[in-house]
């Protein structure tokens, strides 16, 4: 029974910091239903009004926009990580394993505010993408990715790629060769082989990955706010605006919601599936 | 050591495999192999862990390149050529039914590769289900199979596409013994009715001697002996292949002597055991010479009725094994010695510590040149 005690040791602040989020979250939900007051910084009474107003063109668009930049990030983060991935668990050059996960991984130690100061270099009128384009004379004038959902969705994937490329690493490293090797032998050329059979055996960790790209980078701040420059506004941008620039809590907090909800919701939709796929690949 | 002609170029060589080597950085798992597999034949790589078995099949599959040497099938050099333009069927140890995909799906793999007519491949799959005696299961997922379905599957993918050697590495080793034994009937039958090239992999000489045509006996990285199993087991070529194949006694270094026809081991404290045959065979007068007994030469002298070559011993221990009685004794002249006894009456009459007289039959003994110890 006593071994039992060191339970405790872990339960205890789990449960402390579980407690904390759902209360700082119950804080901020609750100002969903108050009365917005324009000019005070008080609220008022109960009200459902909050979640009508959005659904005013203003909101419900910069909601789906956040949605389509997510999914887009999402995508192409898949499209790029996977290859790294692949490599970085295959290859039997040690040195080319070290190059990838150094090259991959380490974005994750430089923050975010950083990185996206570099993009900002990287993709500015001036920039290194123009600066290239204009002396190859492919473009006469620079071309505009600073202010663009194309700017911001390349920062991003940028953003998610480390992450993305651990979890599909870590899904295809759980595939045994020996499907590899047979289906070669059965007489599949490469790409064949990766098609059919470690795309499929890895399925499960694709759906997974992407869905968790997914909401998180419903989240983001930091890059739709420097490289979007507010002609691109996410989720959090527009809370930033409504909450602290018009003090509109009621409003920042019902946004603050529908992310919430669309982030934790795509999450446990998505699981059961992801659940079944997992069943269906499961090696013996 | 090669004890057999190497076959010439024509149309019998079905896998050539000419001097190839294979290092692994500074290991050396295949050292300059050549072995001509002959078409439909089913042969037998034999050896320890770690001889050298699956990198071979693996060379001939196309999964490594040798460090040196050629690979041919049917007369074309492979050496170079990717695993998927290579035409072998391989049953992995693990089966590695691809888990996505139902029994059907399996097996209609490699034919869908070979972008075989829809028809075909669903008559082609049924008939290679019925040939492992899995027919109508094609429905079935692969994870609702138990391990002896699972390797008929493996076994079906494999040969439905009548691939130019069927290779097997060690395919029977995750099964339990009774289902092995029927494993191997039905892989002899298999091979019986498709005729398909064989390269079995195994370290089990039992299975080994019971499925071969030919045996190819590894070790090192090198072959020891290439031969049928009933001669490999009568007449291995060096101590290694006698002491890995089958059970067998070596007794201590002898020096031959001969006397007109008759042949005798003179051993080092004054005994000397008859040869039992005219010693054709056998090394020249004078020379020192290694022997290696079966269990089954040494038998209870009085119970045998033969005169000479009788040695007194001690029994030391008796492993019952239900039709016989595997005996340890320890013997004048010879030190320990492992005997066959029919039945278990033995273990009562002849409890350990008791005294025995054995004959020690020389007609089938192995003799060797003895070589003096190298390490
Ligand atoms: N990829 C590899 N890298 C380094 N050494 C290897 C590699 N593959 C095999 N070896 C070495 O080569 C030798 C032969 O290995 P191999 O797998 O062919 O043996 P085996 O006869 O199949 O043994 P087992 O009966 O255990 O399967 C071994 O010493 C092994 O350690
Ligand atoms: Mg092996």
């Amino acid at each position: 029974m006593n071994d039992r005690r060191i339970w405790w040791f872990f339960i205890v602040p789990c449960m402390l910091v579980a407690l904390a989020v759902v209360m700082s979250l119950a804080a901020v939900f609750q100002y969903s239903f108050r009365e917005f007051i324009p000019g005070s910084l008080d609220t008022g009474g109960f009200t459902l009004e909050n979640f009508y107003n959005i659904g005013r063109p203003l909101y419900f668009l910069v909601i789906l926009d956040t949605l389509l930049i997510s999914l887009l990030t999402a995508i192409f983060c898949l499209l790029l990580s996977y290859p790294v991935a692949y490599a970085l668990v295959r290859t039997e050059a040690e040195w080319l394993r070290a190059l990838l996960v150094i090259l991959s991984i380490t974005p994750l130690f430089t923050g975010e505010i950083v990185r996206t100061y570099a993009w900002m270099l990287v993709l500015g009128s001036d920039g290194f993408v123009n600066s290239i384009l204009m002396a190859l004379g492919i473009v006469s004038a620079p071309v505009q990715f600073m202010y663009t959902k194309f700017g911001v969705i390349v920062a991003l994937v940028h953003f998610s790629m480390p992450v993305m490329i651990i979890l599909l690493a870590t899904a295809i490293s759980h595939v045994n060769r020996d499907y590899e090797k047979a289906a070669a032998n059965l007489g599949a050329a490469p790409l064949v082989v990766f098609w059919r059979v470690t795309v499929p055996l890895t399925m499960p960790g694709i759906v997974a990955s992407t869905v968790v790209i997914f909401a998180w980078t419903m989240s983001a701040f930091a890059t739709p706010q420097l490289i979007g420059g507010g002609k691109v506004l996410m989720i959090s941008n527009l809370v930033y605006l409504q909450g602290l620039s018009s003090f509109n809590f009621p409003v920042a907090a019902v946004l603050s919601a529908v992310a919430f909800i669309a982030a934790v919701g795509s999450l446990a939709l998505v699981q059961p599936f992801v659940t079944r796929l997992e069943r269906r690949v499961a090696q013996q | 050591m090669n004890t057999q002609p190497a076959a010439g170029h024509n149309g019998d060589v079905a896998v050539d495999i000419a001097n190839v080597a294979k290092n692994y950085g500074a290991v050396v798992a295949v050292k300059q192999v050549s072995l001509p597999i002959r078409r439909g034949e089913f042969l037998t790589l034999l050896g320890p862990s770690g001889c050298g078995k699956t990198t071979l099949l693996n060379m001939i599959a196309g999964f490594e390149a040798p460090t040196a040497g050629t690979v041919s099938i049917d007369g074309r050099d492979v050496t170079n050529v990717p695993p998927h333009l290579r035409d072998t069927g391989m049953v992995f140890q693990n089966y590695a039914l691809f888990p996505h995909m139902n029994v059907f799906d399996n097996v209609a793999f490699g034919l869908r590769m070979r972008k075989v007519e829809k028809q075909k491949i669903a008559h082609d799959v049924e008939a290679a289900l019925d040939m492992v005696k899995l027919s109508g299961m094609g429905g079935r997922r692969v994870k609702q199979l138990s391990g002896g379905q699972q390797q008929r599957v493996a076994l079906a993918r494999a040969i439905v596409f009548g691939p130019s050697v069927l290779l097997l590495d060690e395919p029977l080793s995750a099964l339990d013994k009774n289902l092995r034994t029927q494993m191997q009937f039905e892989l002899k039958d298999l091979h019986r009715k498709t005729g398909l090239t064989t390269v079995f992999v195994t370290h089990d000489q039992g299975e080994a001697l019971s499925m071969s045509d030919r045996i190819v006996v590894m070790s090192k990285g090198e072959i020891q002996q290439i031969s049928k199993p009933l001669e490999l087991y009568s007449r291995p070529v060096n101590s290694f292949v006698a002491s890995f194949i089958g059970e067998i006694n070596q007794l201590p270094v002898a020096r031959l002597k001969r006397s007109g026809k008759a042949v005798a081991f003179a051993f080092q404290d004054g005994l000397a055991l008859d040869a039992g045959n005219d010693g054709a065979a056998l090394p020249e007068d004078d020379a020192d010479v290694s022997i290696f007994v079966r269990p089954e030469s040494i038998a209870i002298a009085d119970a045998s009725g033969r005169a000479g070559n009788v040695v007194n011993a001690k029994v030391v221990s008796h492993i019952y094994q239900g039709t016989h009685t595997v005996t340890r004794i320890e013997a004048a002249g010879l030190g320990l010695l492992d005997m066959r006894v029919g039945g278990g009456q033995i273990i009562d009459q002849k409890p350990a510590g008791s005294a025995i007289d054995v004959h020690v039959s020389l007609d089938n003994a192995v003799v060797l040149k003895a070589v003096p110890e190298t390490k």
